[in-house]
């Protein structure tokens, strides 16, 4: 004798059910107590059981379709039997279901590509119920956290969803649209009702440059591969603000400002230090006699390190002049390969910035390079009292693999008297 | 001792109070002069009283062209001052009224803070945990000789006129200079205009302004651009035109509508350590000053200087002290000159977007689109401006010149606000036939 089983009135306000799972399929034996299908509401998942043994005969809701409740599920009886009687009103006269079910809401939400739901919540996070109220509001998650699920395994159910829609802050358009474009919300929204306002949604994620890359390696492989300290010092710089203010009186003398005349002084003092003038390669050190001066210089395109050849054999204003030739090779972005590499030692200015010290990074294989600093008054007791001065302050990072700290602070001492007697040494 | 005192009982503070003693705190208000402050006594309201008999008065003059014809029609003065204060009368028993209902107590007197959580108000001392400071503004006087001299009117005294003058002499083409231009001129008066500045309605959107200039004229009233004054003599003002020549002008009534200066005197702000300049007191979007326990919301903060947007920062201020995370956003903001036309605008000029290098995309359309207006309107000028982003068409500013604008420009406010694109709102529907579809079919011109 065949049973037929009504779709529970799960609720109150309950008027439908959806029917997430069929676990058998039509002929499949079943017995007493064994679930036939999972249906669910706005609110909660509900196992429907077979009520007697036998054969499910038929099934009258799709996967994924809404049953109105009281409306006959399945029916369950011997083999053979006529199920017509138990037909709901409207259910398809087929007893076969389609060979590999596909959730309708899942179906249409691949449908509709605007409405990345389906790629947003895997199938099994969320309910079929859920991924339609999703797409009917046209909730995406991208960028934001999920709502937390109240189902069973943390699976989202409609009702979450609903809670979430009508409770917390909506995405404005133009927010959404930023979303879309890979930027993220955070916080909390800054417009009416805490709505999340374009403005709240933080720049996309950018890959860098390769320029940028290169240099993020570069310095990474500097931090790796040696071992580097900074010695700090300062020279009393009141000869290179007396010199730079003879430039800058005189007409027809090439403009030299603090930083070239700083340089020149380094290359003056590495022909006195062929042991900081070098490379440290695979254990063996390379001295060089002839000093090429790499020179930090800021860009659009970020750090780049113009290299100055034989600057030894220049003068304080052919030097300026060549730094400030590939100087605007390197803004302009034309600078060529040649000119970026081959530096036996590196100066790097920040002085010009207000920096009073920091460490400046290594560019190996070279073991030294000379930070530069603002110049700051200092001061310094002298005869029977206080003076004050103007003092540069100098930060020379070192290899300590192959330059101890007596060494590099003796080299320093060497660049500071060479500043201190800039006027002898450069004559304009 | 009070959970909060509101010092000013403006648009800014009453509501403020109300806000607050709804919440069941207990809140007193103190004011000095009248209820209701600028806005409801000699602001706002009473120029609209005024602006709404001469209108009807200009349509009654212009009622054959709609075939309506009319005797001799006469404007009459003390009758529209006297429905002014009767109208000024009701609204201020009104707020009277909600302020009782809302159970704030109100205290009559001038307030002077004397510590972060203490006025004093004639030889009484009050105490609150919180003090907002809403005392609002008052006409500017510019350095020109003669300013200051009883013939010459301000914003605050020009309602106390009880005859129409025959000819006016308006320093300042602002939104209150242009009103009372439109107000005089309707009447029957000769108008003349002196802005210092190349264009009037100064922050207005230059297209609107430039159109409004353009009716205005053509309407009779005399604009002087650039135009410094530089004296007032009874009843001649002295000036120098744009191309520098010295020149002179008479009229029975000169107007200085030079715009508004915050109320920080008197209130003791100094001796608490209170922040403020010339242009107010400052505050951050929650409304706080430096000190904490003292707050400040409207004119008094120089921020924008419209009676709604003084209520809005009093009520930010009111949740922000009571625990409700709030805060103020002038980018939705919507402004109106009621002169006829009447412009309203929210969000970013066009100018604004300009010098910010927002990349955008604009549509101007005329209000006559709207069949509405046209049925309005025999000289149907009028235009509606929308300014969109380039990108993703979202709507950043909306300018409108005609009438009917103040009246749906809140619609745009919400599409600003909200942050819609043009795709949300050419969703909403717009009720046929009304002067707001001209709004529409710009929205609908962003390409």
């Amino acid at each position: 004798m065949a049973v037929s089983v009504e779709v529970p009135k799960l609720g109150n306000t309950v008027e439908e059910c959806l029917i997430a799972k069929w676990r058998k399929q039509p002929g499949d034996p079943v017995s007493e107590g064994e679930i036939v299908a999972d249906i669910e509401t706005d609110k909660a998942t509900f196992e429907v059981t077979s009520p007697a043994n036998g054969t499910l005969l038929a099934r009258f809701f799709d996967e994924g379709t809404l049953a109105p409740v009281f409306a006959n599920l399945f029916v369950v009886g011997e083999p053979g039997e006529n199920v017509d009687s138990f037909r709901p009103p409207g259910a398809p006269e087929r007893s076969a279901p389609p060979a590999e079910a596909k959730p309708a809401a899942a179906a249409a939400a691949s449908a509709r590509a605007e409405t990345p739901v389906a790629a947003a919540a895997p199938a099994g996070q969320m309910s079929p119920r859920a991924r339609r109220f999703a797409e009917r509001h046209g909730l995406t998650w991208s960028g934001m956290p999920m709502p937390a699920g109240s189902g069973p395994g943390g699976r989202i159910l409609e009702d979450d969803l609903r809670q979430q829609y009508y409770s917390s802050p909506r995405v404005s358009s133009a927010a959404r649209m930023r979303l879309a474009d890979g930027a993220v919300l955070g916080g909390e929204g800054s417009g009416a009702a805490g709505m999340f306002l374009a403005s709240d949604a933080g720049a996309p994620a950018r890959r860098i440059s390769g320029i940028r890359e290169k240099i993020a390696l570069r310095m990474r492989e500097s931090l790796a591969s040696t071992a580097q300290y900074t010695l700090t010092a300062s020279a009393n710089a009141g000869g290179l603000l007396l010199v730079r203010a003879k430039i800058k009186a005189s007409t027809g003398v090439p403009d030299i400002n603090i930083n070239d005349l700083v340089t020149f002084c380094t290359i003056q003092a590495l022909l006195e230090a062929p042991d900081l003038n070098a490379e440290f390669r695979d254990g063996t050190i390379h001295r060089h006699a002839d000093v090429h001066i790499g020179f930090a210089c800021d860009t659009p395109r970020g750090l780049m390190v113009p290299v100055v050849r034989n600057a030894h054999r220049l003068s304080a204003g052919e030097l300026s002049l060549r730094m400030k030739e590939l100087t605007a090779k390197a803004v302009q972005g034309n600078i060529s390969v040649d000119d970026l590499s081959g530096a036996t030692f590196t100066v790097s200015n920040l002085g010009s910035l207000g920096i009073e010290s920091f460490t400046p990074l290594l560019n190996p294989p070279q073991v030294a390079i000379l930070g530069v600093n603002a110049i700051q008054l200092k001061a310094v007791r002298r005869n029977a009292g206080i003076e004050f001065i103007d003092s540069i302050g100098l930060s020379l990072t070192l290899d300590h693999q192959v330059i101890d700290g007596a060494p590099g602070a003796r080299f320093l001492k060497v660049i500071r008297e060479k500043i201190e007697n800039v006027e002898k040494l450069c004559t304009i | 001792m009070y959970d909060l005192i509101v010092v000013g009982a403006g648009p800014g503070g009453y509501e403020a109070a109300a806000h607050a003693a709804r919440m069941g705190k207990k809140v007193a208000l103190i004011e000095k002069e009248r209820l209701g402050g600028t806005c409801l006594n000699v602001g706002c309201i009473p120029a609209k009283t005024f602006l709404r008999s001469s209108k009807l008065f200009h349509e009654c003059r212009e009622a054959a062209a709609y075939g309506v014809r009319l005797g001799s029609v006469e404007f009459d003065m003390p009758a529209v001052v006297e429905r002014k204060n009767r109208v000024v009368k009701t609204l201020t028993k009104g707020v009277e009224g909600m302020l009782k209902r809302a159970g704030v107590e109100s205290l009559q007197g001038q307030a002077r803070l004397i510590g972060r959580n203490a006025v004093q108000v004639g030889d009484r001392r009050y105490e609150a945990s919180h003090i907002l400071i809403a005392t609002g503004s008052r006409p500017a006087v510019p350095p020109i000789p003669g300013i200051r001299s009883g013939s010459v009117f301000d914003s605050d005294t020009v309602f106390t006129l009880d005859h129409l003058p025959r000819e006016v002499a308006i320093i300042g083409g602002g939104y209150i200079g242009l009103e009372f231009a439109c107000f005089f001129h309707e009447a029957g008066a000769k108008v003349a205009v002196y802005e210092m500045l190349p264009q009037i309605a100064a922050g207005s959107d230059t297209e609107i302004s430039s159109r409004m200039l353009q009716i205005l004229k053509r309407q009779g009233v005399e604009f002087h651009l650039s135009a410094k004054v530089l004296a007032v003599e009874g009843d001649t003002i002295h000036y120098a035109g744009a191309d520098g020549a010295k020149a002179s002008a008479t009229a029975d009534c000169i107007l200085n509508a030079t715009g508004r200066t915050p109320s920080v005197a008197g209130l003791g702000l100094e001796d608490i350590g209170v922040d403020f300049g010339p242009r107010g007191i400052r505050t951050s979007e929650q409304g706080k000053t430096n000190v904490a326990g003292i707050w400040a919301c409207g004119d008094v903060t120089g921020r924008r200087m419209l009676a709604h947007a003084a209520t809005r920062e009093g009520i930010v201020a009111v949740n922000n002290m009571f625990g409700h995370k709030d805060r103020i956003r002038y980018r939705a903001i919507p402004a109106v000159i009621y002169t006829h036309p009447e412009v309203a605008s929210v969000g970013w000029t066009e100018e604004e977007l300009k010098q910010a290098g927002v990349e955008y995309r604009k549509s101007v359309v005329p209000m006559a689109v709207a069949g509405r207006f046209l049925v309005e309107h025999e000289d149907p000028a009028g235009m509606v401006k929308v300014l969109a982003g380039a990108r993703f068409h979202e709507i950043l500013g909306v300018h409108a010149i005609g009438d009917g604008s103040s009246e749906f420009i809140v619609a745009a406010a919400v599409m600003v606000e909200t942050e819609m694109c043009v795709a949300d709102a050419s969703e909403i529907v717009f009720p046929h036939p009304t002067v707001s579809e001209a709004l529409r079919e710009a929205i609908l011109g962003v390409h």
